[in-house]
This record gives structure tokens, sequence and C-alpha cells, in this order.
């Protein structure tokens, strides 16, 4: 218990106040902030934003009242007079030295990084495409399966075939990109969990993206780098059709449709909330 | 309303039951596997789903009741936690993903109940199922006589007949495993621990150990603790030894292969000395499965690459776990079990062939003009109007080309040779490609220029396994590297800003110490 009294006297101090702060919020930007469902890791520099903030902060309240200013210097001061310090001060300045001799060779030291990989998620579908030698209008089609809904669970049992024998390895059973054959690709397989894949998107532009694969590309789309096959060469129409709906009904999410004005799709989790 | 009743609902506390969950209902349960599993597992749970047929090894038949991962002696009924955890890690090396995070925690409690009513035998009440009682592990697990020791069992119980003398699945039994379905099975790589079914850690190892891969070949070695042939201990230390023939952790993939600058001319043969000193990337290898003949049970699961350059001569080393030194026309009959396990894209299995292993090195004909251009050919061997420029390996004959490949079917002899070395040592094989930096031929060979990033692909074969043309192992883009030694000039502005720095520390010093020194001279 002998320690009790001087840990409350450090935490009464406005210097260790601050330091603790500073602490604190570093834990929290680096280490809680990802844990908060829907964020991810807080880029370095939006780090080194949020500490200056905290710091600058911290600074106008420590100055804002004289004596607490006063005390907020003291183990500074201390620091670089006290000669009992002395080693404390040595330390100090090597480790400030050498910290900035670090951070300026990491600045000027050059290594082969790879190229920036700019890659267009999503883009422009074409108005029309040719499917084995059939010429298919891609604005405003609809999946021709949901225009007979006494059918659907016949097509749906059909789509999950066509899934599980081809589009497994690397889109995976979650359907969340992450088959075991997914490591081995890059950009990854897409995740039709997740809210930025098949929920923004048209059931005719999943058609094109399935029936002309990676080589059917447009050059933003990095053509060079998909491994999604060409899926023509395999599948018919119907099957890509199927195999679609497959992707809606077992993900939950709803295409967006034609009628609906961009942007304001139906995309939305069809689960639970009704 | 309703959604949140049910959150409520479900937060509730369970009551509690003899079984170590909370309470299961097959109902859902069932609900949870026609949705997620029943693909793989079929509906009937006999591990006949769509997709079984192209896998290697195939999906788990529920209707047996055998079960390769558990803490229960061999021949017993898994536990309800045996069968959560293979659900909740997956079985790394195979299809099985790991549902925790996937499912929730009742689906997957609910799944566990649904897939024991596929078979009678856990509907026996009388069966008492109890894990073993497992030693902890003791100290000194890499210590040289704990290894000495694990490696002395390793020989003596037999473990070098199905996974060879340097644990690589390659020993003389190998060639005739299948698990009890008959289906061809390869004896683990022990150097890939990231693969093990069961996890790879020395605990988990040493409870394989102790309980056995039922439905495998591999048996249990707790009755040899029994009959006094080794210790409980000296079982731990193979374990332990075992554990040390991987990396102590998974490989992690990198993008840039950086191939340092040596002095002196540039190693020729894959056993040279300075291999040793090169840091070493690997990169994993999946199955082929994009264009018509595809390949959905690899062989090859990854390439580790090493690389140096002398400022004209680079010198790449890829090396690799393959179990034969193909063609081997022992493995004849392996092979075409493992054709006829695995479906494809053609009608019936294709016959078994004496093939080589191969290995194929891949790279642009051309750089992009500028070093961040990334513009590049198709990734999986370019195509009739942009090739690619590739080194191809084949173990026999033993010999290398280069050449062009566009697409997976064509590949055109270039003049331009490219030189290789390779060696074969107990299930690994070490090839070294050597090629001058720039060559004549600037139109079609890549010109190797120091400080870019050069994109680079790997393709492999084993012939054993049946592979062969578009039935292989395929990478996406990497890059290369060709670092240079760092100019004597780089370390000026971080000297200069340390002098500066430390420079204007002391003058604050010597300020704040003057300031106190009037301040006390004022006081007295």
């Amino acid at each position: 218990m002998t320690a009790a009294p001087a840990v409350r006297r450090y935490a009464a101090h406005p210097f260790w106040q601050a330091v603790g702060i500073l602490v604190l919020a570093y834990i929290v930007v680096v280490w809680v902030v990802p844990l908060l469902p829907g964020s991810a890791i807080v880029p370095k520099s939006v780090v080194l934003q949020y500490m200056v903030t905290v710091l600058v902060g911290l600074l106008i309240y420590v100055s804002d009242n004289e004596e607490r200013w006063a005390r907020f210097k003291e183990p500074i001061e201390a620091v670089l007079v006290e000669p009992r310090l002395r080693v404390a001060r040595a330390a100090l300045l090597v480790v400030v030295t050498v910290l900035v001799g670090l951070i300026a060779y990491g600045q000027v030291a050059t290594t082969v990084a790879a190229p920036p990989n700019l890659r267009s998620i999503h883009p422009a579908p074409p108005t029309e495409i040719t499917f084995r030698g059939k010429s298919i209008t891609l604005t405003g089609l609809e999946n021709p399966l949901r225009a007979h809904p006494e059918s659907l669970p016949l097509y749906l049992a059909e789509g999950k075939g066509v899934y599980y024998r081809n589009c497994l390895p690397c889109h995976g059973d979650h359907l969340d990109g992450q088959g075991h054959f997914a490591s081995g690709f890059n950009p990854l397989p897409a995740n039709f969990q997740d809210n930025g894949t098949i929920a923004q998107l048209t059931e005719s532009f999943v058609f094109w993206r399935v029936a002309k694969g990676g080589p059917g590309l447009p050059r933003e789309g990095t053509p060079w780098n998909s491994a999604m096959p060409q899926w023509e060469d395999f599948l018919t129409e119907r099957e890509i059709w199927s195999v679609i709906l497959f992707l809606y009904d077992q993900t939950g999410w709803k295409p967006r449709r034609w009628e609906t004005e961009p942007g304001k799709g139906e995309s939305g989790k069809g689960k639970g909330d009704d | 309303m309703i959604s949140a009743l049910l959150l409520l609902a479900g937060a509730a506390p369970f009551p509690i039951s003899h079984s170590p969950f909370p309470v299961q209902d097959t109902t859902r349960g069932k609900a949870v596997y026609v949705k997620w599993c029943a693909g793989c597992h079929g509906d009937g749970g006999a591990g006949d789903g769509v997709a079984a047929a192209h896998m290697l090894p195939r999906p788990r038949n529920f209707t047996g009741a055998i079960y390769k991962i558990r803490t229960t002696a061999s021949g017993q009924l898994p536990t309800d936690a045996d069968l959560m955890r293979a659900i909740d890690e997956g079985l790394p090396g195979s299809a099985m993903p790991a549902w925790k995070g996937r499912l929730s925690d009742a689906e997957r409690r609910d799944v566990v109940a649904y897939i024991k009513t596929f078979s009678s035998f856990f509907a026996d009440t009388s069966q008492h199922v109890a894990a073993l009682k497992f030693s902890g592990e003791p100290s000194g697990a890499t210590g040289a006589t704990a290894l000495k020791t694990g490696r002395q069992f390793y020989d003596s119980i037999g473990c070098r007949k199905c996974h060879g003398d340097q644990g690589r699945g390659d020993g003389p039994s190998a060639r005739t495993l299948k698990d009890d379905a008959g289906f061809p099975i390869f004896a683990a790589d022990l150097h890939q621990s990231w693969r093990f079914r069961g996890g790879g850690s020395a605990v988990e190892i040493y409870h394989r150990l102790r309980t056995g891969l039922d439905g495998t070949p591999m048996p249990s070695f707790s009755d040899l603790i029994d009959q006094k042939f080794l210790t409980d201990e000296q079982l731990w230390r193979l374990a332990q030894y075992v554990r040390s023939l991987s990396p102590p952790e998974p490989p992690e993939v990198r993008d840039v292969i950086h191939a340092p600058q040596i002095v002196g001319p540039t190693p020729v043969s894959p056993d040279d000395s300075t291999w040793a000193r090169v840091g070493r990337y690997w990169f994993p290898l999946v199955g082929q499965v994009v264009r018509k003949g595809r390949w959905f049970a690899p062989a090859v699961t990854g390439v580790w690459v090493q690389g140096v350059h002398d400022g004209r001569t680079l010198a790449l080393r890829v090396s690799w776990d393959d179990r034969t030194q193909s063609p081997d026309s022992a493995w004849l009959p392996f092979e075409q079990r493992v054709l006829e396990t695995v479906a494809g894209d053609d009608s019936g299995p294709p016959k078994a062939e004496p093939w080589p292993d191969q290995l194929a090195v891949q790279f642009p004909r051309r750089l992009p003009e500028s070093p961040a251009g990334m513009e590049r050919p198709y990734f999986l061997m370019g195509s009739e109007t942009d090739p690619v420029y590739q080194w191809r390996w084949t173990s026999s004959p033993r010999k290398s080309l280069a050449g062009l490949a566009r697409g997976i079917d064509r590949f055109d002899t270039l003049p331009g040779a490219v030189a290789a070395q390779a060696s074969f040592d107990h299930g690994e094989w070490r090839l070294v490609f050597t090629r001058a930096l720039a060559t004549p031929d600037t139109a079609n060979e890549v010109q190797l220029a120091a400080g870019r990033a050069i994109p680079v692909a790997f393709f492999g074969w084993d012939g054993s396994s049946g592979e062969h043309g578009s039935r292989m192992a395929v990478s996406t883009w990497y890059f290369l590297a060709l670092d240079r030694p760092t100019p004597p000039g780089v370390f000026i502005s971080p000297v200069l800003a340390m002098l500066v720095t430390l420079g204007l520390g002391l003058v604050v010093v010597r300020r704040a110490q003057r300031r106190a020194t009037a301040r006390a001279g004022r006081q007295r």
C-alpha cells in the first residue's frame, strides 16, 4: 500500500495527467477504435493528426491557468536542470537525437516497392455484350428467371449447384471471398457478404462480370490481375442467371433495380428488420 | 421489433444440461446445415455434396462418425467440443473454412447437434465420450537434446515410413496410402505446419500423436506409452521435433522479392553457401481454376524464392516441396487414383502418365516505361496478343528453356537460353536459374534493371500427382527488385539532422540551467 500516495501525487500533477491522457488517447485510437463495429485500422497519418489535436488541447488546458502552467513545467524544468537527473537528461538527449536520425533515414532511404495498384472496383459496364455469339443488351436488363416466381426454388437449387461446383474455391463457403484458393490471388475474390459488392449492383452488371470475367474488364479494372474466369466458356446463360439468384438469396441482399433512382437502390439486408 | 426480441431471447441464459454446451436445437441446426454445409457434405451428411468431387481431401462423411481431429482415444467418438473446434477453426490445408465469426455461437452449436444425428453411434448414450487426460508440455522444446530425442523416436516408431527421412511426406509407404473410404491420401508434409488439419502447435501435434487421425493411416501412439516402448515425455519430444521442422510462424506473403547485390560471381548451384545468407520469400500457389482443363488439387502448395545479382547476372533460386522426383513409375497407381478422385473439366478421368515435375518463372517481355506503370500482360501466361516471357524447367529430360507463352496452351521457345541447375533432396526441389541482366533480344526477353519492381509469377507441376499442361498450380503477379547497395550520400541528411537536434538540445539545457542559476542567485 506504500505506492498509493505516490501514485495519487502523480495522478494529481498536471504534467503526468497530460502524459496519461496522451497515452490513453493513443491506445484508444490505435487499438480500441478498430474494435468498433464497422471501423478499420486507423492509418498512421490519421493517428498523428489525432495525437496532435489531443496535444494542442492539453496545452491549451494546462496553460489556461497560471498556477497549473507553472506546475506543468516543473518536471520538464527539473530534467533540464537538476544535477541528480543528469542521467535522465543525457538519455533524453541521446534518444531524441537517434530518433530524429532514424526518421530522417527512413525518409531518404529508397527501397523498391510494388507499384500502386489503382483499380476501379466497379467499372462502367458496356450497354451490350456478345454472349456465345448472341448479343445481349445489358441496359435495363433484369434477371429473366425472376419472371417465373413459381420456379424460383428450382432455379435456386440449380444456382447452388453451379456455385459449389465452380465458384467455391475462390469465393468460399460463406460467399465472403475467402475460399481455400483465395490467398493465391490478387485482387482477392469478391466478398458477396460485403455491402459494397452485389448489394450495390444490378443483376445485369453481375451477369456481365460473371460472363466476361477478368479478361473482359476494361483497362481501369486491371484485367491482367483478375483471376475471375470468363464463365461463358463454362456456363450457359441460364446457369449464370441461376447462380446470380443464389448469390442474392444466400447473402440476403437485394439486387439494385433499374426502376429505382441510381444511388437509392433497394439494397439492404432483407433479414430481420421487418 | 421482433428481431430485437429475438436478440434478447438469444442472450438469455440457457438452462444447464449434461452436454458441455447449452441447449442445442437440431431443427435449427438442420436449417443452418442445409444452407451452409450441405453443398460439400451432402444433404444426407455422407460427404457427397455437389462440390465434393472437386476436393482432395474429401469433405467429412458424417454417417460413419469417424473423425480425424479429436481429443478422445483412437476409435472413440469425438466430444462435442472436438466437433465444435473443427467447425470453429476449420481444417487448414483442406477446403473446410473456420466458421467462427461466420456463423453465430448458437448456429454452430445447433449444427454440432444436427451432424450427430447422421450417425446412430451418437444416439447410444451408454457410450461415455471423454477426452484423454493429456499431460502438459515439458519445457526445453527447442533444446538440442530434446530435438535429438524426438528425432530418435521419429525413426524408431516408424514416422519416416510415410513422412520420409526429412519429413516431407515422401516416405517409402507414402504412395500406397488410402483413407478408409479408399481415397488417396498424402502423408503430411511436416515442413508446413500451418497446413496441419488439427493445428500446427507442439501441443496440437502431441494430441494427434496420442489420438491418431481416425479414418486415415495415421495411428495413435498412446499404446506405445502403455507398452512402455516410450515415455509420455519422449512422445512430447517427438511432437516438438516435428514442430521444429516448420518455420516458427506461418510464412507471410510479401509482394516484393529483394535480391541483394553481391560481390563476385553469382551462385549457379542450388546448394551454394550464398543462399544461406539471403532472405527467402514465400509465395502460395493454388489450383489453375481459370481456364478449361481446370485443376482443383494442386500438389505444389507454394514456392520459396531467393535472388541475388552481381550487377551483370541474376541468380534466382526457387525451392518447393515435392514428394517425388517425377517421373517415378512406382507412383503411377497413386497418380491414377488422384486423377480418378478429383473431378475436372473432362468427361472422364485422364490416364496416369509418367509426367515430369516442372516449374515456370514468368516475366512480362518488357517493363512498363515508367516505374509506376502498372500495366502487365495477363497473369495466367499472357495472351495471344500480349505474350509473357517465361523460364521453364522440367525434371525429365532435365533441361530449361526460355520462351514466350501465349496463353496456357501455347509456348514458343526463344533462342536465348536460361541456365538452370537443380537438386532433389528428400522431398525438396531446389532450382537455380541464372541469366544475364541485359540480353541482345530486347524485344522478347525482359531486361532486368536494378532498382525497379519487375513483375514475376510462378507455376508448378508435380508429375506424380497427374499434373501436366493446364493441370498446375499458379500464382498471381508479384515483384522482383534487384537492390543496389545504399550510396553513402544517403547518410548525409540523417547525420546532419542528428547534429542539429543534439546541438539544439544542448542549447536548451544550457539556457535552462543558466536561468536556474540566476534565479538561485537572486533568491540568495
